[in-house]
């Protein structure tokens, strides 16, 4: 179907009588008559420009509307709304085949697939812990070797001298290793990049991206995580593992896959994009919380981002698969961390334990939190309006792979000859307490048993960093290197994040915060003197890591409970709470969360909780596309297949009509057809005249269309002989008899509460004698935004 | 004061008959009364114990301790055997031999190689204590470490055995507790060796120190590697090297020069220079991406954003 979409003319009937004269004026007549002469070799240099995606063999009809004095290409810009994008279909179709299957099913059959329902939910939660657990073993004897072998080249070199040369050996092992990662997104899959989070939130939105839930996703997407961590980028493995998680659920629940082709024939009733859809809502739950061991953050994770399908029992089973999931990994990894039954390791990030009888907060602490929300709101406002430039300028300029891999390996030597030069010329020595056993101290010029203690943030994994910015004592790193560390890192993150390899946001964010949060709490005990007993810089680390991941991401319920539940703490809910507050309330008033900006910016057309207000005055009219190409109930098979493989069509659904025969009265609607239910008709061959004659015929049953979902071949793969052409298809039975439908007059925010609510892909828009006016599909609702001068609207582009 | 204190004695010795926990009981309580405090605090555990035994005689007429004379009501055989009584004054002779030798080696640290067997004596009798079972089928386990809430044998030995713990000497004990092991002695010699060679060359310019140490020094910083990477330390050794590390870095200032500065900025700045490299050149040669905008089809009465203003307006 992308090669459809993508040959897309913008001609319209309507505008095929009235334009031809607007078109003129540009045009020397010679031009002009040469293209209406011979339309099929329309070479006319203004053709060349705007349809060089069309293909010229193919029949245009009309293009002469181009000249309307806007630009035809325009640079990339927030502003737009990618055609590649579809919809899902979650609304169910109840055609016949539908009733007819239902009918046939029997109590006993609902009662399995409800088990089997919790089956999946269960295989899914285990799959994604174990995933979890793979990359988490991966990356750390992975990094274990890397920063064992410059380790030792470091010391060797410290005494002999020729430290520039350790230098450049981290350098070119980071970035060889950031290459492999690099080059299997770029090359191979490029929707595995960045953490994946807006792009299942895109998903649990109903818009289809193209290739997000595929295993070969799946498989680029671990390695890649794994790359970008062992070579040392500002990221973390926690956000991949939500897109981990909602792929294997995508994969589990349609019990094959296809790019492996192989069906099990298992879980076949839940192949439709609603079942689909609840699963990898339940998938996103397992990942976040193996991510961070918080399974009801994780519930609450797929509530606000997918929130607008909810149900009680699917709530109870998304629970069940989180809760499966974090201990998997736990289990796992404590057989790995070689004391199994030690349920100690629940995330892949681990905060380590705050005490609940040890450091609490008291009441007079409370607004000094709130003040650190705020720093952390307009720090996260900062951080994401410096990646919204550089994403443009990347989105812009640096969208060949090769260049992409090249960045990506770039940065990832900068970070590394960034963080030498810091721990060089760092003076912070500090002793090596017992229980950093497991990190790689670095000596360098500290006095023989001390240890530089800027290696001990740079110089190590950032999951471990954030840990021992939360839990060392205090006094172990001097308010210099927590500032200097707080700066680097800062643009550090922002320069990778949005880079083509895979990689999350989360523990860079945290890990800042902690860096600026610890030094808040010093900086406390130092201005009060006697410093006070409640200044522990743990406990400002961990607010400050709050605020700033806050800061970026705004998420609010379930970011509040992923803390608390990461630190195991359930005292800290109010303070933690009141931080993402201030900081989300400070960094809305600049600039929306980064993984908005990054939706935005991809040009998905996402819908919101609410149409965006003072809408009220547009109406169903002006927001539907029109004029509607509609299909006879009773329908030529030439016309279906000239109109499907139609470029000008780029809908998905077309509205179904009926005329009472012998009669002038207009066309009336009588149902909707999705062009993926019209290709498996093709393909089957379902023609009125072939039914006739093969009275044997095999009914066309639900089965067929579930089994060419997902991936419905295109047209142009549909062969169709030039007899079959004059053949009529019958549509009564496949297509759904009661589409929704709303009058002209209905306002925006009503069309739109109706299309999120319900979750609809087509809406179809009827006069008061139910004929068809127009369709609203989501790119009609998504194209309102509130901008800079009130409503705006984005414009549609081919990306 | 009755009501309160029974039930915890009884919890603690819950293998006791009541009569009994009602007599601690009462012991402890008259003990209050009398005002003569049964203090066992560590320091002078070894006089009390070498008073112990007069404790439990019948008391010579008129004896001034309320103690005594409290607990001279009691038939002596119920309470503690000769054996026991023995074993607890061997307890603590042992346990006063070891705390004074533990005293003076506290710093520096020298409590491994100086009194580890004044601990074996005392573990030795410790376990004749809680394990073994004397003449006459005795055991003294009931009746010296557990029968009141107080466990002062019991106490006392437990910190000691956390100290030993702590210091990870049984690392440097050879296993039947003959002396230290080779492993720790060759470490003593090497930091003797050091020692006399920072002695030799303390006088005069720290930089020949540095260089004519640096060999005994290295081989003693190599042996105490493999002693902690074997996990093979205990208080001793650590605590030595970590004196001698101190003396070499910060008052002979051996530590490594940072004399590198200009290679390592000069090959920073390089890197750093890439990145603006790479942005400026595919700023200027990369083609640019556009977007064909594409006019949806629309009712005739909307055409553009115009439009919108102008019904707002």
């Amino acid at each position: 179907m992308a090669n459809i979409t993508k040959k897309v003319s913008w001609s319209s009937r309507a505008d095929e009588t009235g334009i031809l004269g607007e078109g003129t004026p540009l045009l020397n007549g010679s031009e002009q008559l040469t293209h209406s002469r011979q339309p099929s070799e329309g070479r006319s240099v203004f053709q060349i420009g705007r349809l060089s995606t069309v293909d010229l063999e193919e029949e245009i009809t009309s293009d002469e509307d181009s000249q309307r004095g806007r630009p035809n290409e325009i640079p990339h810009n927030e502003k737009l709304l990618s055609l590649k994008f579809e919809s899902l279909d979650y609304d169910n179709i109840e055609n016949q085949l539908f009733l007819e299957e239902e009918r046939r099913m029997s109590h006993m059959n609902f009662r399995c697939l409800e088990i089997s329902r919790w089956v999946v939910c269960g295989l899914i939660g285990f799959l994604t812990g174990l995933i979890a657990c793979f990359i988490d073993i991966a990356v750390e004897e992975l990094a274990g070797i890397k920063y064992q072998v410059v380790k030792k080249n470091i010391e060797n070199f410290t005494e002999v001298g020729g430290l520039s040369i350790s230098l450049l050996l981290w350098a070119v092992l980071n970035s060889a290793i950031v290459m492999v990662g690099g080059i299997i997104v770029a090359f191979f899959e490029p929707i595995a990049a960045g953490s994946g989070i807006p792009q299942i939130k895109c998903y649990l939105n109903g818009v289809k991206i193209p290739r997000v839930v595929r295993l070969k996703t799946l498989v680029v997407k671990v390695a890649g995580v794994i790359c970008s961590v062992v070579g040392g980028l500002a990221v973390g493995k926690e956000g991949p593992m939500i897109h981990s998680g909602a792929v294997v659920a995508a994969g589990v629940s349609q019990g094959r896959s296809t790019s492996l082709k192989r069906d099990f024939k298992i879980f076949e009733y839940f192949r439709r994009d609603t079942e689909k859809r609840d699963f990898v809502s339940a998938g996103a739950a397992a990942g976040v919380s193996a991510a961070f061991g918080a399974p009801v953050g994780g519930v609450l994770f797929a509530l606000e981002e997918g929130a607008s399908f909810w149900n009680q029992m699917l709530t109870w089973r998304i629970f069940f698969a989180s809760m499966i999931s974090t201990f998997t990994l736990n289990i796992f990894l404590s057989v790995y961390n070689k004391n199994p039954g030690d349920l100690s390791n629940p995330g892949l990030i681990n905060f380590g334990r705050f005490p609940v009888d040890g450091v609490a907060y008291n009441f007079y602490e409370i607004p000094l939190f709130i003040a650190m929300g705020a720093i952390g709101g307009l720090l996260g406002a900062l951080f994401n309006i410096l990646n919204y430039w550089l994403t443009i300028f990347r989105i812009r300029y640096v969208h060949r792979p090769c260049l992409q891999v090249m960045e990506a390996m770039l940065v990832a030597a900068v970070t590394a000859t960034v963080s030498f030069t810091m721990i060089y010329f760092s003076n912070d020595c500090q002793p090596l307490g017992p229980e950093d056993k497991k990190e790689y101290p670095l000596q360098l010029f500290c006095a023989d048993g001390e240890y530089n203690s800027m290696a001990t943030t740079f110089f190590n994994t950032p999951e471990r960093s954030v840990h021992s910015l939360f839990h060392n004592q205090p006094g172990t790193y001097n308010p210099l290197t927590l500032g200097l560390f707080t700066l680097t890192y800062f643009f550090l993150a922002c320069w990778t994040y949005g880079l083509a390899v895979s990689a999350g946001v989360f523990i860079p964010s945290l890990l800042i915060g902690a860096a600026w949060g610890r030094l808040c709490g010093f900086l406390l005990a130092a201005i009060t003197t006697p410093a006070p007993l409640w200044a522990d810089p743990g406990k400002y680390a961990l607010i400050g890591a709050a605020a700033q991941l806050g800061g970026i991401v705004r998420m609010t319920l379930s970011l509040t409970v992923i803390m608390v539940e990461a630190t195991g703490n359930v005292t800290y809910g109010l303070p933690i709470m009141l931080v993402l507050m201030t900081s989300k309330i400070v960094g809305d008033y600049f600039v929306e969360g980064l993984y908005d900006i990054h939706i935005k910016l991809q040009s998905i057309p996402f819908l919101h909780w609410e149409a965006p207000a003072t809408s009220h005055w547009l109406t169903a009219r002006e927001v539907m596309s029109s004029p509607v190409t509609c299909l006879n109930r009773i329908e030529k098979v030439g016309t279906i297949v000239d109109t499907l493989s139609n470029t000008s069509t780029n809908h998905n659904g077309f509205p179904v009509v009926v005329q009472v025969s012998g009669s002038d009265e207009p066309e009336k609607l009588c149902g909707l057809i999705l062009r993926s239910q019209l290709i498996v008709l093709l393909k089957h061959k379902v023609f009125v005249e072939l039914a006739r004659s093969r009275l044997t015929h095999r009914k066309l049953q639900l089965k067929d269309f579930r089994d060419a979902y997902p991936r419905f071949p295109p047209i142009q793969s549909i062969h169709v002989s030039q007899d079959e052409r004059e053949c009529m298809m019958d549509l009564t039975e496949f297509m759904n008899a009661t589409p929704y439908t709303v009058p002209q007059e209905t306002s925006l925010p009503r069309v739109f509460k109706l299309f999120r609510a319900l979750g609809l892909r087509h809406l179809v828009v009827v006069d008061d004698e139910n004929r068809v006016v127009g369709l609203v599909t989501r790119k009609d609702l998504a194209r309102y935004h509130i901008g800079k001068h009130g409503l705006e609207e984005l414009q549609l582009a081919q990306t | 004061m009755r009501s309160r204190e029974i039930p915890r004695c009884h919890m603690i010795t819950s293998r006791h008959n009541q009569e009994i926990v009602v007599c601690l009981g009462l012991t402890y309580f008259y003990s209050r009364v009398s005002g003569n405090t049964v203090d066992l605090g560590a320091s002078d555990l070894a006089d009390k114990a070498r008073q112990f035994p007069a404790v439990f005689e019948p008391a010579p007429g008129g004896s001034s301790s309320s103690l005594s004379l409290l607990l001279s009501s009691f038939p002596g055989d119920l309470e503690i055997s000769e054996y026991c009584r023995d074993l607890l004054l061997i307890f603590g002779q042992r346990y006063e031999a070891y705390v004074k030798c533990l005293v003076p080696a506290a710093r520096p640290v020298k409590v491994c190689e100086n009194c580890f067997s004044s601990y074996v004596n005392l573990n030795e009798t410790y376990n004749n204590i809680s394990d073994q079972v004397g003449p006459g089928n005795v055991s003294c386990r009931d009746s010296l470490l557990r029968s009141d809430r107080l466990m002062v044998v019991f106490v006392l030995f437990n910190n000691l055995k956390d100290l030993w713990e702590k210091s990870g000497c049984s690392h440097c004990i050879t296993k039947g507790f003959q002396g230290l092991t080779n492993d720790t002695l060759a470490f003593m010699t090497t930091l003797n060796q050091t020692q006399t060679c920072f002695d030799t060359y303390q006088q005069g310019n720290h930089t020949e120190l540095c260089q004519k140490c640096k060999n005994t020094y290295k081989d003693l910083n190599e042996l105490y590697r493999t002693l902690e990477k074997d996990l093979n330390m205990c208080i001793d050794v650590e605590d030595a090297m970590n004196i001698t590390r101190r003396i070499w870095s910060k008052t002979f200032n051996c530590s490594l020069p940072r004399e590198e500065t200009v290679p390592v900025i000069a090959v920073s700045s390089f890197m750093l220079f890439l990145p603006i490299i790479f942005y400026l050149s595919s700023f200027l040669h990369s083609e640019q991406k556009k977007r064909k905008l594409i006019h949806p089809k629309r009712a005739k009465s909307y055409n553009s954003l115009m439009n919108i203003q102008d019904k707002q307006n």
